[in-house]
C-alpha cells in the first residue's frame, strides 16, 4: 500500500516497499544487514549512527526511509574497501584512534566527508568535523591526529 | 502495531492536497519528530494520524534574492545550506552554523525549526529580529505572517491544518552593529542554553535603529519593541543614561521556567556589552 | 615473523576490524526465531505494590517476574552481598527497579504490552539525597538499625584529633559535594540469552563474566557450570558493566528457564540513562588543623548515596576512605566513611571508584586552604607532599618511591605554571590551576590474594599460544597489551598469540576486569606463566596455568583496615589553564598538561589514548555534566540534555609518562586505567576559581552554577 522507495545503497540500486516511517537506521541494519552503523542515543546527538546521504553527513536514526527516495546512500560497508575508506581506517589503526569502536564507523564517516571537502584540514577543522560524533573513550586527540595522519598520507587521494 | 498512512508527495500542489484531505502531520527534515516520536531501537516511530513526508517537493528548496532585495528561503532549505549562502543576514548564518551537529544541520529545515517552535530553537530567534515573514501555502491560497505573530508560544504555532510553512523571507536589513552569542550546554553540538542577538543602525552620531531578540528564554523568543523604542532616536552620547531603563525593561520580557537569575543576568551583562561598545563608538561590524 | 618487544610501536589489534564496522557487539548478533524483552520498571521512588494488572498477551508474549522463579531457586542476584532482588515483590524502592520483563518476537508489540501494564503503588516518601538518608527521611530503609547507613568504615592515625585541633593556630572546615556521573558507555548495556545444548548461555555486553556467572546462578539455583557467559565486543564500560550486567542477565536467566529461545535486550539510550548504575554522589566534610603555615591534621567524614542496593558500594566507599588525605602525610588523620541508602537507582562502579570523589575533596580543600593563607595551592601542597616510606592514613607504608616532584617539574616548565600563577590576577578572567592526585593498584589490602585468587591459562599448540584468561577488552586495551606481554616474554610474535573474548566455560577465572588490576595482576600472571612456558618451549603441545601469589610483609587486616592498602599507585598532575568569558560564565580551557607515573607503558599510544580519554571525562565531571535526581527521577534523560565532552570543548592535551618500575608488575607496570580519571576536574575547578577569584564547593561547573558562586562571594 506503500509507495516505493527508490535509493542507491553504498552503489546498489534498492527498492524499499514497506513503512516510509521507519528509521533508516534501522532498516540498514535489519533489512540490509549493514550493522556497521551503530545506534548509541536515537536522536541523532551521538554520531554513531552517521552515513553518507547525497555527499553530506546525516545521522540515519532521525531519518524515515522515506525521505531518501533518490537519494545516494554510503555506509561504512560502502566505503571501508575504497581506497579513501582504506586510508582512514588504516590511519585509525596506527594512529591509536580507536579503543572501544563502539562510536568509530560513524567517526570514519564523518572524516570521510570532512577529507572530501577540505583535503588539508586544521586542526580546528578536525575537531569541527567530527564535533557531532561523540567518543567517550579517546578524549578525540589521537581521533584527531589519526584525521590528519590521513590527510597526508592520502593528500592524492583526496585532492583528486 | 497499527500503522499510520503516510504520504510522499513529489510537488507541492500534491502536498497542499493531502494536507487538505487528511491534515496529515509535516515532516521536513525529520529531526525534531523522528525523535519526539520514537519507540526506541527497531520499531517504527508513532505517529497520532497521518504523515507527510515533505522531503521530496523539490520546490521547497534554495535561497533566492528577490527583486525587492528581499531575500527568500525555501522551507526544505537546511541549516548546514542557510549557514553557507551569500545572500542569508549574517544573524541567520550565525545561529544555522550552531545549530547541532554538523550532520543535524544537514537534515534539520528551517521550516522545520520554525514550525516545531521549541522555546529552544535556534532559528526563530535572528528571524524574529530580523522582521522576517512566512508564507503559508494552502490548496486555494496563501498567507503571509511574520514569525513573531506565527509562533504563539512553546510548541503553538497559527498554523491552520491545510496549510504548509513553504518560504520564509527576509526583508532587505542593513545593521551598522550586530552581535549574536548562542551559550550551548557545551561548546559544539549542542542545544542552547540562551542565545542572544541584538544589532543597531548608526547614523551621524544617532540611533536610528535597535533590535534585540532572546531566545531560550521564554516560551517563545522575546522581543520587546517598547524596550526598543527607548533607544532608537537617542544620541550615542545619550545611551548610558537610558541604558539602565532598557536593560530593565528587557529584563521584564524574559521569562525562562530554569536557571532565571542567570539567564536574565547573562542577557543583561551582553546587552550593556553591547550597548557600551556603540556609546563608545565601536567600529561598525560586528561587536565579539 | 620478528619478535615483538615491549617497546614497539603496534597497532592495537582490534583496530581496524572495529573501523571497519566488522566487530560484533551484542546489538549486532541475531540468531534465528530471536525473541526481545523489555523491562518492566518501578515508576515510583518508594511504596508498596498494590496490583499488577496485565493486558491481554497475544499468544508467544509473556510477562515474567518474580513469580517465574522456581521454588528452589532465590529472588537475589549475588554482587558483593545479596541484597539487590532481581524482581521486586510486593514492595519497590527506586524509580526504573526491575518488576518483570516482557518477551516476545516483536518489539512494536512488546512496547505496546508494556505501556499497557497498569501498576498500582501506594507512596511512600523516598529518601533521595545523602541528607534525606542521613536523615531517614519517609522512614528508615533499616528499620533494625534505625538507619539509612549501608555500610561504614574509619581509619585514623596519629592523635586524637580534638588534641590536634586543640593547639592549631586556626582549623579550616568546608563541606564539598560531588555529583552523579553516568558512564555513557556509547553501546548501551546488551545481553543475550540462549539455551544451547541445556546450558544457559549469555552473550552479553560485560566486564567481568564470571561475576554475571556467580550472581545469577542462585535464581534457578544451578551450578555455575550450567550457565556460560560469552563476552562480545563491549563498546565502552568504565565500571558501568562491572555488575550491572547482572541485572539484566538476571531477568533473561529466569525468562529463558521459561521460553527456551534466545532472547535479547538492548537498552534505549534513554533507559540507560536513567535506570543504569551511576557514579555515587559524595558529601564531604573536611576540618583541617593549621599550624605554622602546615596542615598538622585533617578529620574528613566522607558520605557517599549509595542508591537503594550495596551492590559494590561498600568497596567503593573503602576505596573513597582511603583516598581521603590525596598525595599527603598529615601526621594526624580521621577519616569517617559512611554509605547511605536512599531510594535511589543504586550507585556503583565508575572509574576510579570512589577515589575522585575525595580526591576532588581533598585537592579543593588544600586549594581553599592555600589561598585562604595566601600561598600559592601548587607550593602549599608540594610542602605536605608523601614520600616513600611515610606512614599510610591505615597505619601502613607508602612502598615505592614517590616521584611526584619529578612530575611536577616536567609540567611547571611545559605549562610555564608559576609565570602564570604570578601574572594572572585573581579575578583577570584567566586562571591557571593543578591537582595532584593518586591511585591505589588492584584490590585493596590482600584482597587479590583472599578474594580474587586469580589464575591465568596459556595453551601452547605448535608455535601457537593462546590466553585463555577471564579479562576483558572494553576499549581500554588490554587484548593488545596482553598479547604484547605474552608475546615479548616469549620472545615470539603478537600475530602468534591469540587471545579470545572470554567464554566463562574455556577459559580461568582471572578475576574481574577491574580495579585497574588487569595489566598489573592479571598481566604478570600472564608473564609468569610465560615464562614457565618459555623454559620448555620444546616440549612440544603443552599448557601452563599459575595462580596469583601476594608478596610477603605487606600485612593487611580487612577487619580493621590497617596495613598496607595497596602495594604501588599510580601517580599523578594535571595543570589545566582557562580563560573565562565574562559576560556569560562560559569557560574555555586552553592548556591541559598532566603526567602520569604507572610503573611502564606497556604500550605507549594505549597509555596515551587512556589519558586522553580518562582526562577528557574527568574534565567533564568537573565542567558540564549534570546529573540531577529531584524526587527520585533523574532530570537527564538522555544525550541530549546529560551532555559529554566533544571534540570541541577540550584542547589538544600535552602528557607525560613517568617510569618508575614497579617489582610485582609485568615488566615494571602498574595499573592506570583509573589513575588518569582522578585529577583533571580538581585541576580545571582550581583555574577557574583563580580566573573568577571565587570558590566552589560542589561540581559540575556549568555558567548557571558559575552565577550562582559569584553571587555568594559577593
Amino acid at each position: 500500500m506503500y509507495s516505493d522507495v527508490r535509493f542507491k545503497l553504498n552503489g546498489e540500486e534498492k527498492c524499499y516497499t514497506g513503512d516510509p516511517l521507519r528509521r533508516l537506521l534501522d532498516v540498514l541494519r535489519e533489512d540490509y544487514g549493514l550493522t556497521g552503523s551503530k545506534e548509541g542515543c536515537g536522536e541523532g546527538e551521538c554520531g554513531a549512527c552517521s552515513i553518507v546521504k547525497d555527499g553530506e553527513l546525516v545521522t540515519s536514526c532521525i531519518i524515515p526511509i522515506g525521505a531518501v527516495n533518490g537519494c545516494e546512500l554510503l555506509t561504512i560497508e560502502g566505503i571501508r574497501d575504497t581506497e579513501k575508506g582504506k586510508c582512514i581506517i588504516d590511519a585509525y589503526a596506527e594512529g591509536g584512534a580507536v579503543q572501544c569502536g563502539f562510536c568509530i564507523p560513524g567517526m570514519v564517516m564523518a572524516t570521510y566527508c570532512l577529507l572530501n571537502k577540505n583535503p588539508n584540514p586544521t586542526e580546528d577543522e578536525i575537531r569541527l568535523g567530527i564535533s557531532g560524533n561523540i567518543c567517550r573513550c579517546t578524549g578525540y586527540d589521537l581521533i584527531v591526529e589519526s584525521i590528519r595522519l590521513a590527510a597526508q598520507k592520502g593528500a592524492a587521494l583526496w585532492n583528486r | 502495531m497499527e500503522q499510520v498512512t503516510c504520504f510522499m508527495p513529489q510537488t507541492l500542489q500534491e502536498a497542499l492536497e493531502i494536507r487538505k484531505a487528511y491534515h496529515a502531520t509535516v515532516l521536513a527534515g525529520g529531526s525534531d519528530l523522528m525523535v519526539t516520536n520514537s519507540m526506541g531501537a527497531g520499531i517504527t516511530p508513532k505517529f497520532s494520524g497521518p504523515v507527510l513526508i515533505l522531503t521530496g517537493v523539490k520546490e521547497l528548496k534554495g535561497i533566492h534574492q528577490n527583486a525587492d532585495g528581499s531575500v527568500s528561503i525555501g522551507a526544505l532549505t537546511t541549516s548546514a545550506e542557510i549557514s553557507r549562502s551569500p545572500l542569508v543576514h549574517p544573524l541567520l548564518i550565525d545561529a544555522a552554523s550552531r545549530m547541532g551537529a554538523i550532520a543535524l544541520r544537514n537534515s534539520a529545515t528551517i521550516g522545520g525549526n520554525i514550525g516545531n517552535a521549541s522555546p529552544k530553537g535556534d532559528m526563530p530567534q535572528p528571524l524574529i529580529l530580523l522582521d522576517a515573514e512566512l508564507v503559508l501555502k494552502r490548496v486555494d491560497g496563501e498567507r503571509r505572517m511574520k514569525v513573531d505573530d506565527f509562533i504563539l508560544g512553546s510548541k503553538k504555532t497559527a498554523l491552520a491544518d491545510d496549510e504548509i510553512i513553504t518560504e520564509v523571507i527576509l526583508p532587505p536589513q542593513e545593521f551598522t552593529h550586530i552581535f549574536y552569542r548562542k551559550i550551548g550546554m557545551r561548546r559544539a553540538n549542542a542545544i542552547s542554553k540562551l542565545t542572544l542577538s541584538a544589532a543597531a543602525t548608526v547614523k551621524d552620531g544617532v540611533v536610528v535603529d535597535f533590535r534585540a531578540s532572546s531566545g531560550a528564554a521564554g516560551p517563545k523568543v522575546a522581543r520587546s519593541r517598547a524596550a526598543e523604542e527607548l533607544l532608537i532616536g537617542k544620541k550615542l552620547s545619550e545611551l548610558p543614561a537610558v541604558k539602565e531603563e532598557f536593560l530593565d525593561a528587557w529584563n521584564g520580557v524574559i521569562s525562562p521556567h530554569a536557571m532565571p537569575e542567570y539567564r536574565r543576568n547573562s542577557t543583561r551583562r551582553m546587552l550593556a556589552y553591547f550597548i557600551d561598545a556603540l556609546a563608545a563608538g565601536h567600529p561598525a561590524g560586528r561587536v565579539e | 615473523m620478528a619478535a615483538t618487544r615491549i617497546g614497539d610501536r603496534i597497532k592495537r589489534v582490534d583496530a581496524v576490524q572495529k573501523a571497519r564496522g566488522e566487530a560484533k557487539y551484542v546489538c549486532d548478533l541475531t540468531f534465528p526465531e530471536m525473541q526481545y524483552a523489555y523491562l518492566v520498571r518501578s515508576t515510583v521512588p518508594r511504596g508498596k505494590i498494590l496490583n499488577i494488572s496485565l493486558p491481554d498477551f497475544p499468544e508467544g508474549y509473556y510477562f515474567i517476574s518474580a513469580k517465574d522463579i522456581p521454588a528452589k531457586g532465590k529472588n537475589e542476584l549475588w554482587m558483593i552481598t545479596k541484597d539487590w532482588r532481581c524482581f521486586a515483590e510486593d514492595y519497590v524502592l527506586y524509580v526504573g527497579e526491575t518488576i518483570g520483563l516482557v518477551v516476545g518476537p516483536d518489539r512494536g508489540v512488546l512496547k505496546e504490552l508494556k505501556g499497557k501494564i497498569k501498576i498500582d503503588y501506594e507512596e511512600q516518601t523516598p529518601a533521595v539525597t545523602i541528607d534525606d538518608g542521613i536523615n531517614c527521611v519517609g522512614g528508615p530503609m533499616f528499620p533494625e538499625k534505625n538507619s539509612n547507613v549501608m555500610c561504614e568504615l574509619f581509619c585514623e592515625k596519629g592523635r586524637p584529633m580534638e588534641e590536634v585541633f586543640a593547639e592549631a593556630d586556626e582549623v579550616f572546615e568546608e563541606t564539598i559535594t560531588t555529583p552523579y556521573q553516568e558512564h555513557v558507555h556509547l553501546e548501551t548495556n546488551s545481553a543475550i540469552a540462549n539455551y544451547e545444548d541445556g546450558k544457559f548461555v549469555f552473550y552479553a555486553s560485560a566486564q567481568c563474566p564470571f561475576y554475571i556467572r556467580k550472581s545469577i546462578a542462585g535464581l534457578l539455583d544451578v551450578p555455575y557450570d550450567d550457565i556460560i557467559i560469552r563476552q562480545l565486543t563491549t563498546g565502552g564500560a568504565f565500571g558501568g558493566k562491572e555488575h550491572f550486567p547482572d541485572v539484566l542477565c538476571g531477568a533473561l536467566l529466569v525468562a529463558e528457564n521459561v521460553i527456551r529461545k534466545p532472547i535479547k535486550m538492548v537498552f534505549d539510550r534513554e533507559e540507560d540513562t536513567q535506570f543504569s548504575v551511576k557514579r555515587h554522589p559524595s558529601k564531604c566534610i573536611y576540618k583541617s588543623a593549621i599550624k605554622d603555615g602546615r596542615v598538622i591534621g585533617v578529620q574528613g567524614h566522607i558520605y557517599y548515596n549509595c542508591g537503594a542496593y550495596l551492590s559494590s558500594s561498600y568497596v567503593v566507599l573503602q576505596r573513597g576512605v582511603f583516598h581521603g588525605n590525596g598525595v599527603y602525610t598529615f601526621p594526624n588523620t580521621y577519616l569517617k566513611g559512611e554509605g547511605i541508602g536512599t531510594n535511589t537507582f543504586p550507585t556503583c562502579a565508575f572509574r576510579g571508584f570512589g577515589a575522585p570523589q575525595t580526591l576532588f575533596a581533598i585537592e579543593t580543600h588544600m586549594d581553599h586552604i592555600a589561598r585562604h593563607l595566601g600561598v600559592d595551592p601548587l607550593e602549599f601542597k608540594m610542602k605536605h607532599l608523601c614520600k616513600q616510606g611515610d606512614e599510610t592514613t591505615t597505619n601502613g607504608h607508602i612502598i615505592e618511591e614517590v616521584k611526584l616532584p619529578e612530575m611536577i617539574d616536567v609540567l611547571t616548565k611545559e605549562s610555564d605554571y608559576w609565570r602564570k600563577a604570578k601574572e594572572y590576577a585573581p579575578g583577570s578572567g584567566k586562571g591557571i590551576g593543578i591537582s595532584l592526585y593518586n591511585h591505589g593498584g588492584a584490590f585493596t589490602g590482600n584482597g587479590e590474594q583472599a578474594i580474587i585468587k586469580a589464575h591465568s591459562l596459556l595453551v601452547k599448540k605448535g608455535g601457537k599460544v593462546t590466553i585463555l584468561v577471564g579479562s576483558t577488552e572494553m576499549g581500554q586495551g588490554f587484548k593488545t597489551a596482553l598479547r604484547k606481554i605474552c608475546a615479548a616474554t616469549l620472545g615470539i610474535s603478537m600475530d602468534d598469540v591469540d587471545y579470545p573474548d572470554p567464554d566463562t566455560s574455556k577459559v580461568v577465572d582471572s578475576g574481574p576486569t577491574a580495579a585497574s588490576r588487569s595489566t598489573m595482576i592479571v598481566g604478570r600472571l600472564v608473564e609468569r606463566a610465560a615464562l614457565q612456558m618459555k623454559e620448555r618451549w620444546n616440549e612440544g603441545d603443552f599448557s601452563v596455568e599459575v595462580e596469583y601469589e601476594h608478596p610477603d610483609g605487606y600485612p593487611w587486616d580487612q577487619a580493621t583496615f590497617r596495613g598496607d592498602a595497596y602495594l604501588g599507585y599510580g601517580w599523578g598532575a594535571a595543570i589545566i589553564e582557562v580563560e573565562a568569558d565574562k559576560l556569560t560564565n562560559e569557560i574555555k580551557t586552553v592548556g591541559i598538561w598532566t603526567s602520569h607515573e604507572i610503573g611502564k607503558a606497556i604500550d605507549e599510544l594505549i597509555v596515551h589514548g587512556q589519558i586522553n580519554g580518562g582526562v577528557i571525562q574527568s574534565l567533564g565531571y568537573g565542567a558540564m555534566e549534570k546529573l540531577e535526581n529531584r524526587k527520585g527521577y533523574f532530570r537527564q534523560k538522555s544525550m541530549s540534555d546529560y551532555v559529554i565532552p566533544t571534540s570541541m570543548d577540550f584542547p589538544k592535551q600535552f602528557y607525560h609518562i613517568q617510569e618508575n618500575p614497579y617489582p610485582w608488575g609485568p615488566y615494571g607496570a602498574k595499573g592506570m586505567g583509573e589513575l588518569v580519571f582522578n585529577g583533571a576536574s580538581a585541576a580545571f575547578v582550581d583555574a577557574v576559581e583563580r580566573a573568577l577569584n571565587t570558590k566552589f564547593h560542589s561540581i559540575p561547573i556549568p555558567p548557571e552554577d558559575i552565577e550562582e558562586a559569584l553571587k555568594n562571594v559577593q
